[in-house]
């Protein structure tokens, strides 16, 4: 296994530099997620005007792995509505999940298609898809937080 | 190493085949008074020898490769 295949270019400068990092000026929705196994860290805030995701941005902190995927997420649904999101996620966490990425569907996963080397790191799984989990949370608007344990 | 997070450090330096260990250690309390979320840490055994410590400094000069 190659690490630039994990460490892409466009996932060290996210994480270097994540994109959307403030809260939006207006929210209605809130999520927070935890990894206890690592301490990473995500709140996230977005404005949901009817299925509408006009504005999000987080504040977070972990590992370049978890930072670079939720701001390259937020990037990918503003402007989208739920069910896109959604369709989304599943898609991205197929990409994450599978053996060889057969069912990969880059076209649909743009520049999040950069995270497809995580399938190579099942430990850092839950780092990818930390962000997306706190994102349903606060769609779903389910007390508590997102956890990955 | 103050770019990279421990857990990046401890998958890159694994790849190159050192086992170190990052996270909480098990030991939440203190690494909350320290206001720290997880360190990268390296224990020695009496078995290591030179080339173990010269593997895992080529391995950590990857990580400031990576995240320099």
């Amino acid at each position: 296994m190659d690490l630039r295949e994990l460490y892409q270019e466009v996932i060290l400068d996210h994480g270097k530099s994540p994109r959307n990092h403030r809260f939006p000026e207006r929210h209605n929705r809130e999520g927070r997620g935890y990894n206890p196994l690592c301490g990473d860290k995500i709140a996230l805030r977005l404005q949901l005007d009817g299925e509408t995701i006009s504005d999000v941005g987080f504040i977070g902190q972990g590992c370049a792995i978890s930072q670079a995927s939720c701001s390259t997420m937020t990037e990918a649904i503003k402007g989208k509505t739920v069910p896109e999101v959604e369709a989304l996620f599943s898609k991205f966490h197929t990409m994450v999940t599978s053996d060889d990425g057969a069912d990969d569907d880059l076209e649909a996963l743009g520049k999040l298609a950069v995270f497809a080397g995580v399938r190579e790191f099942p430990m850092r799984v839950k780092c990818a898809t930390l962000g997306w989990h706190t994102l349903k949370q606060a769609l779903h608007d389910e007390s508590g937080e997102a956890k990955t344990e | 190493m103050e770019s990279a997070h421990p857990h990046d450090i401890g998958t890159i330096v694994d790849a190159e085949g050192v086992a170190i260990r990052t996270g909480h250690h098990c030991a939440q309390p203190v690494m909350e008074h320290f206001g720290i979320a997880a360190t990268a840490r390296a224990s020695l055994g009496m078995y290591n020898n030179r080339e173990d410590i010269d593997a895992l400094v080529t391995a950590l000069r990857k990580v400031q490769e990576l995240f320099g």
